[in-house]
Formats: C-alpha cells, structure tokens, sequence
C-alpha cells in the first residue's frame, strides 16, 4: 500500500494553482497537465516498488509524501512558501454556476463516478487481470511474460491521473491550497478509508470516505475524540473485518439471500435446486 | 524443434557452488528428466535459465539466442515455460481468470511458439479441470492445484516447458494422471524437462536422463542406461565401504 497519494494530489493541486498564476489557465485547461503532472510523479513515487515491498514500501511513499509537504513550504515564491497559493472561481459552464456550493459538490460527485466507473472497466480488462496477476503472485507473473516493473510503475501513473484530476478539483473547490493538505498525514487519512471501507474493491474506498468524512460531521463528533474512534475503528475493522465494511456488508448479504432461499424451499415455494419426485 | 544449449554454466551463492559447470543440450522433441539427491543444484539449473539468478558464468542459448542473464519476463515471451517446486497460482484469482491471463500474454508470443489456445475452457478441459474454472484457487485441493500450475505454464505457450518437482505431493492417482498430461502435451510438440524425486516416474515418463551431483552432471543418456550407473548408484545408495 502506497502512503503517498496526498503528495501525487498536491502534484495536481499545485500545478492547477501555478498554470492559473503564471499562464491563466482556468481549472478545465489546467486538468489534463495536472493529471499529467502527477501521473509522472506517481512514476517517480512508484521506482522504489522495484526493490522493495510490504511496509517498506509504504514507509517510503510516506517520506517521499512528506519531503514534497516540506519542499512545498520551502518552496518560496514559486509555490507559496508555506501560506499556499490561492486560484479563482471555477466560473460558469453551459450557463450552469459551478462556484455555488451545491453545484461544485455535483461537479465533484460526478467526475467521482467518472473515475469509479473507469476503475472498473479497468479492473475488468485485461490489463486490470494482468495488474492482479501481478500482485497475487509477481514470480508466476513474470514466467508468463509479463513485465512486472513496467507494470508496477504504470499501474502507479494510472493512480497519478486520477489523483491529478482530484488534486486539480480540489484547488478550486477550496480556491486556497497550502503545503499541509498534502502531507503525509492526509494520506494516512486516505490509507484509512481505503482499509475501513474495503481495499480490492471499487465501492470500498466510497464506503470508506463516508465513514471517515461525513460520519464525524453527522454525529458531531469532536475532532479529537473521531481521531480516537479512527483509531479504534481501524483495530476493529483490522481484527473482524478484514475485508472492509463493504466485503462484510456483501458477505451478509450473501448470507441472508442463502437463508431465504432455504427458507422458501421448505416454505415449498419453488426452488431451481429442488426435486419434485 | 526448439534447442536450449547450456555450457559450462556456473552459479554460485557466495562460497557455495550451487552449479559447477554445468553442459546440458535440451531438445523440445524429447522428455528429458533431471534427477539428483538435495543440493544438486537442479532447481538453480532452471532458476538460472529461466532468468531468476543471474549466472556467475557459463552461456545459454534458446534456438540460438543468447537468454543468459535476461529478465524473466524476457525469456517467458520467448517461449520458455516453467512450472515452481511450491504449487504456485493467482490465488484470489479463479482457476478461469489463471489460465486467462497465461492465454492473454502467450497469444502475443512469435513464430516457434508452443500450441495455441482459442479459450481458458479449452485448455481447462485438456488439462482436466473444467468443472472447477469458476472456483478461487486459494481453496483447492493439492492435486488440482499441481495440475492447474501446468496448465497456466501451457497457456502461455511455451515450446519448452521446465516443470520443477510438479509431482511432489500427489499421490499415486494423481502422479499417473500428471504424466499423462505431460505426455498429451509433449504430442502437441511441447518439449518436457521435469525435475523430479521419484524415480519411478522419472523412468516412466522420460526418454534421457540427466543426473546432478553438488552441481556437477554425472550422467547423462538413456534412463536404462544412466540407472545403471555406478555412479548414479553409488550417489542413491552411497558408495562401499
């Protein structure tokens, strides 16, 4: 697991940020170089993958992700030192006012479902089999052709358009960006809605952002105690749900759909599997 | 027909010589056995000819082409097939997603490449293993494991196939119906070379043997012929006192 993903959307934030500084590009004409942008760092954060795995591999996203936090503060003029930079307003598409709250939350949720989808239709292509391969067995892969490092780097770089594209939104929903958003500690925040809501799965990380994101603000919990919750929360899901919230929910489902059919068998409601003899 | 032509390969591990020199000419129209006790150096044979160590020296040449010292992958897509002493598939994967993803990288494979198959269920029913394509292969059984194993090496193509102790484990059933496999692929001009313990099989299946010995070859000919090898019998049996 990577725990650099907050720096690869500060790659995409900041470059959204700059492009409309320097050259006045709006958000829709700085999205396709921010996903670009972080897409190439993504490669770079990817290198060490080649070498190293498990919680090495982790621990060093985590650094790199904190030496781009303290390079962004340092940075001085050019990114703002550590006060940030600041874009405009998204403005208005096909009449429609997407600086209105409600309407950037649309946007918002939209390009989301955009970015499920095309998570699926890859997770489902060859090329989605071949990522998996690679991480079920990476030796077996390897006897069958397949370029694991090539694969492990590009798998990396598809992660980085993504969070590009999410970096770029999320520097003109907030119109203020500075070096903290992109931390390490915002991607152990990441890392945590991707374990609590279900890693492997296109719905989990969902699942996953719900819990840490709207959960604290629906049930008012105080920041500090829904660190504490967090905490607890990840041991409990670690220790009985290891698949996430969302590979429970679907095994329960599984389970009470089995006890229904067995139930309308006996209930002598037609069942495919019975016998009439 | 395919020729792997090792010589003088060496491979060692620090001060540990695990192959000392090794010449051996493998030919794909025949079924080729490597035997020898532990430590003989016959799983970094194929290690280092399938591109998971590099040699120390020595040249290996696959229908001409220098392979010593590539990348896995690199020798994979030229043909080479193996199978892994631990029973090894995708494991959250289900036996039809293993054998796909084999097909989908084989099919790319050049000229002189191994047979061809149009679907995961073709090759799932040569290899026996059709009514279990929907199943995840972290829950099954040994043998089918063993059997699911040789059939991803086959889909990919390979025209070579290097197949590392694939009968450890099975029973006796399950042996026999191992080297049938390996026979009906061999017909369909896949060259075999198995690394195995039992002797028996060994003999049953191959038509040379080649016998390892603290990384040195001690024998090398027909199976009759090597069997009764007072070389090879005194490295089974120990010498006289």
């Amino acid at each position: 697991m990577s725990l650099g993903y907050a720096g690869l959307m500060g790659f995409g934030a900041y470059t959204a940020a700059i492009l409309s500084r320097d050259f006045g590009l709006n958000m829709w004409e700085a999205m396709p170089i921010s996903a670009l942008v972080a897409a190439l760092a993504a490669g770079l954060f990817g290198l060490p993958s080649l070498r190293i795995s498990g919680h090495h591999f982790a621990i060093t996203t985590y650094v790199m992700c904190e030496l781009l936090r303290i390079a962004l503060a340092n940075g001085g003029k050019f990114t703002g030192a550590a006060s940030g930079l600041d874009l405009p307003p998204i403005g208005t598409v096909l009449g429609v006012k997407l600086d209105k709250l409600s309407n950037t939350y649309m946007l918002v949720a939209a390009f989301m479902f955009i970015s499920m989808l095309a998570a699926y239709c890859i997770a489902n292509s060859g090329y989605g089999r071949t990522l998996r391969s690679i991480r079920e067995n990476e030796q077996l892969a390897r006897s069958l052709g397949v370029n694991t490092n090539l694969h492990k780097v590009g798998a990396f770089m598809l992660s980085g358009l993504f969070a590009g594209v999410g970096g770029d939104l999320q520097a003109y929903n907030f119109r203020h960006i500075s070096p903290d958003l992109y931390g390490g500690a915002t991607s152990l925040y990441f890392a945590l809605m991707v374990m609590l809501g279900g890693p492997r799965t296109i719905f989990g990380p969902l699942a996953g952002a719900i819990i840490v994101t709207f959960l604290p603000e629906v049930m008012r919990i105080d920041p500090v105690d829904s660190r504490i919750a967090y905490g607890l929360a990840l041991i409990a899901v670690v220790m009985l749900l290891p698949g996430g919230v969302i590979t429970a929910v679907g095994r329960g489902y599984q389970r009470v759909a089995r006890t229904l059919r067995g139930r309308d068998a006996v209930d002598g409601s037609p069942d495919p599997g019975a016998s009439w003899t | 027909m395919a020729t792997l032509e090792i010589k003088g390969l060496r491979k060692t591990f620090g001060g540990v010589v695990a192959l000392a020199g090794v010449d051996v000419t493998i030919q794909s129209d025949e079924i080729l056995g490597v035997i020898g006790p532990n430590g003989s150096g016959k799983t970094t044979l194929f290690n280092t000819v399938c591109g998971v160590y590099r040699p120390t020296s020595g040249t290996i040449h696959w229908n001409g082409v220098d392979i010593a010292g590539k990348p896995a992958y690199l020798i994979g897509r030229l043909g080479l097939g193996r199978t892994f002493q631990q029973a090894m598939s995708f494991p959250a994967l289900t036996v039809r997603e293993n054998v796909q993803i084999a097909i989908e990288h084989g099919s790319r494979r050049e000229d002189g490449a191994g047979p061809r198959w149009s679907s995961a269920e073709e090759l799932l029913e040569f290899v026996g293993l059709e009514a279990f394509a929907g199943e995840v292969t972290s829950v099954m059984p040994f043998g089918n494991l063993r059997r699911l194993g040789v059939a991803v090496a086959l889909g990919g193509r390979p025209a070579q196939l290097l197949l590392d102790e694939p009968a450890a484990g099975l029973n006796e059933g399950e042996s026999v119906q191992l080297v049938h496999l390996l026979r009906r692929a061999h017909e369909l001009g896949v060259g075999i070379c198995i690394i195995d313990h039992h002797v028996g099989l060994m003999a049953e299946l191959c038509a040379r043997l080649v016998v390892l010995h603290f990384g040195n070859k001690i024998a090398d000919g027909p199976v009759d012929e090597v069997l009764n090898d007072p070389k090879v019998i005194e490295v089974y049996l120990g010498g006289e006192e």
